[in-house]
């Protein structure tokens, strides 16, 4: 047992770390925002995604033949928590979700296309598994993949598509087989975001992003798209999302969001009085750093299953995500309780505690638990097939 | 990174794992709830033949010479099997305190024993209201030449009635020190308190109890260091403890709620009932890795300052909480001595309350990170 990173991968850590002081960019880099790549999108984010693609930093973990290093996923980790200790953007769904995916499953033309724009920063994808009628129940999508000549034909729609407002490419699932059952009925595609037959809408959350509902009329999607066997798209969503969650929710943020709270508290007065001396405050602050080291255990859990090979790290992923999200909740939570009534001033005005961090995170983070699969499918999958309880619910 | 268990590591597992379920059956735990005594003869000796009561000791003292997490291994079985034994106060507390402190002649006198378990050493630490910290140590020991006379009240020591030798914490002009006092000298008096975990707990009174310099443990003034310094590596063993009782729980509630049927399904197909167990899987399994990182860090040398109070914070309170929703499941039941429940259940809370509370902890963690 080692809870050291070995001496090499400790080496890239604090080769990362340095590069990234050096490249310190204020408008990218900023502790008082929640920054996750798939959520928003701006010229100098593209920009810095460049920089790490020019590190060779993007798909460390794909096979040589594909570009990468044929490393292990650690190091993808171990970026992945360095950026955003640094607050930077995090290296995103398209190295490891789709990226991964189309290296096991694609075809040699969605290589060929789609793997070298993903190493050059050149891409931005959404990804579209739910509908109004299937969220947390992916094997439930109605959007319709017809077969017709040369392609598919699809219609429908999509709910939750975050980045589909500014993305190149969509990762959709859609219904290829109507007659079998649901879990075996489903596909993945890729499809190019400027078909006129898809229509964005964009919805305003509570957060400051923007997510998307996306309708298909008749969207022609020709056969080389389908990513990947026909009628698989359920187990290949299930593979990604086990093997690369903590790509879509690092632990990083969430420890830098009650590290953030702690150095407030150490500095904050309240009557003139240090808050730090406040019982409750202490009692809280215990609690909060206590709970982010067991997040921080599972996390390593997590990447040395994965990292073990063999199966599929499913249980730890899915203690380790419904675990972490929620903490990352009641981190925010805790941290208005703290702050008391000023903490819900918004960022931007006058006199809001941490320049409003936490009430913005506040909002934000109420997707955690919900999205990438919500707390009670985690709950669902570990009695299943980490308890072994009956599949009657 | 990585949390593989070495082959050895998994064998001490195997080992204790297999020794608890033949000689610690829940009949056993029962039988021992307030008992006088405590010790049962048979399982104290299979310990120690297997050196499980050394496997904390240097070998040069006729233990296993192994580390703390070997040592929360063992613990989680000890856990998972409620295993009535004095191992905690002997073989962990007072053996580290007489390593950390102790003079060449009373590691000699008391390592080996302590490690082959022919004798119990405990320790008699809280007094009535009186708390956890420094402060709480008022029983006085009154420099007189070459002796000191200790003079008031211990409460809550456990196995006192088992023990060879106390390890009495006392104020001195220096501070508080540490001493070794034979509980049947002249002015020890001893009354058993009942209390919620059931085992053995006595209240101690002290009388100008004439104790020798030379069986003060340490220079003057440095027992609460001491004490401190064990009672954070000890707090870790009890986090892999709470998490194997935590564990068991678990998995006895699963398999019930795999069998028994209500509104014709089996319990466990309630998907309230479900997510109770998957959420108590998590905090299990998250505590455990918590426990291994900070027995690692110890063995490693490095501060567990923060980690040791984080981990028995977290595991007790996912003790308690998966006793709560397990007795939850099984129903009224739970609450009937006749089934074992109960028995977790309460042992939950003693365990969270015992060698550092949760406000207790709580400040230990808040000044580490706040101060």
């Amino acid at each position: 047992m080692d809870f050291d990173f070995s001496p090499e991968e400790q080496k890239f850590a604090e080769e990362v770390d340095a590069w990234l002081v050096e490249n310190r960019d204020p408008v990218v880099m900023d502790h008082h925002r929640e920054n996750f790549t798939q959520l928003s999108d701006t010229p100098e984010r593209r920009a810095f995604m460049k920089k790490l693609a020019a590190k060779g930093w993007l798909g460390m973990s794909w096979p040589k033949e594909f570009g990468g290093q044929e490393i292990e996923g650690v190091y993808e980790y171990i970026l992945n928590e360095a950026l955003s200790k640094h607050a930077a953007p995090q290296i995103g769904k398209g190295v490891g979700i789709i990226g991964k995916t189309l290296i096991r499953h694609g075809n040699d033309f969605l290589k060929q296309k789609f793997l070298p724009l993903i190493l050059d920063a050149e891409i931005e994808f959404a990804v579209g598994y739910s509908e109004p009628e299937a969220g947390s129940d992916a094997a439930n999508m109605q959007l319709r993949a017809d077969k017709v000549e040369g392609g598919w034909l699809l219609n429908g729609q999509k709910m939750w598509t975050t980045s589909a407002h500014f993305a190149d490419w969509y990762w959709v699932g859609a219904r290829t087989d109507q007659d079998k059952p649901k879990h075996d009925g489903l596909s993945l595609f890729l499809i190019d975001m400027d078909n006129p037959n898809l229509e964005v809408q964009s919805l305003p959350t509570i957060g400051k992003d923007t997510t998307n509902q996306v309708f298909f009329d008749d969207v022609f999607v020709p056969d080389e798209y389908l990513v990947g066997q026909q009628g698989k798209g359920f187990q290949m969503i299930s593979e990604a999302l086990d093997l690369e969650r903590f790509t879509m929710f690092t632990l990083s943020p969430i420890a830098n969001r009650s590290e953030v709270l702690v150095d407030w508290v150490k500095e904050a007065k309240r009557d003139d009085e240090p808050l730090k001396d406040d019982t409750n405050v202490r009692r809280t602050i215990a609690h909060i750093m206590t709970d982010t080291a067991v997040a921080k255990a599972l996390s390593t859990r997590f990447v040395c299953a994965a990292k073990s090979g063999g199966k599929p790290p499913t249980i730890e992923s899915s203690q380790y995500k419904l675990f972490t999200t929620s903490l990352s909740q009641r981190v925010c939570k805790d941290a208005l309780d703290i702050q008391g009534h000023e903490g819900t001033i918004m960022e931007g005005q006058d006199d809001a505690p941490l320049r409003g961090r936490f009430e913005g995170a506040y909002r934000a983070t109420m997707n955690e638990t919900v999205g990438g699969g919500s707390s009670e499918i985690q709950k669902n999958i570990i009695a299943r097939r980490h308890l072994g309880l009956p599949k009657n619910f | 990174m990585d949390l593989e268990l070495a082959e050895e590591q998994q064998m001490v597992i195997d080992m204790a794992k297999a020794m608890l379920e033949e000689h610690c059956p829940t009949q056993l735990v029962r039988d021992m709830e307030d008992d006088a005594h405590g010790v049962p003869a048979e399982l104290w000796s299979q310990m120690s033949d297997l050196g499980l009561n050394g496997l904390l000791i240097p070998e040069e003292y006729g233990g296993g010479g192994l580390g703390l997490l070997e040592g929360a291994f063992v613990y989680e079985e000890l856990g998972r099997a409620m295993a009535p034994v004095p191992h905690f106060v002997s073989c962990v507390l007072s053996a580290k305190v007489l390593l950390a402190a102790g003079s060449d002649a009373q590691k000699e006198a008391w390592l080996g024993k302590i490690a082959d378990g022919s004798a119990i050493l405990t320790p008699a630490w809280l007094e009535p209201e009186r708390g956890q910290g420094e402060k709480g140590i008022a029983l006085e020991a009154k420099s007189e030449g070459a002796t000191f006379k200790l003079t008031g009240r211990k409460r809550s020591v456990p196995y006192a009635s088992a023990a060879d030798q106390l390890v009495v914490l006392a104020r001195t002009d220096a501070g508080v020190d540490l001493f070794l006092v034979d509980p049947n000298a002249s002015g020890v008096t001893m009354k058993q308190l009942l209390s919620q975990g059931r085992e053995p707990q006595y209240q101690i009174d002290f009388d100008g109890v004439a104790v020798s310099a030379e069986n003060r443990i340490g220079e003057a003034g440095t027992g609460w260091a001491t004490w401190n310094a064990a009672m954070h590596e000890g707090i870790i063993l009890l986090a892999a403890q709470a998490i194997g009782g935590a564990d068991r729980c678990l998995v006895e509630t699963v398999d019930y709620a795999n069998q028994r049927i209500q509104f014709d399904k089996p319990l466990g197909a309630f998907q309230a009932l479900a997510h109770y167990m998957a959420d108590a899987s998590t905090r299990i399994d998250g505590g455990r890795v918590l426990v291994h990182e900070a027995a690692w860090n110890a063995d490693q040398g490095r501060t567990i300052a923060r980690f040791a109070p984080m981990a028995k914070l977290f595991c007790c309170e996912a003790y308690r909480e998966t006793t709560r929703v397990c007795a939850q499941i099984w129903g009224g039941v739970a609450f009937t001595i006749e089934y074992d429940q109960q028995m977790f259940f309460r042992r939950a809370k003693a365990l969270q309350l015992s060698w550092w509370d949760t406000p207790y902890l709580e400040e230990l963690i808040a000044s580490d990170v706040l101060d």
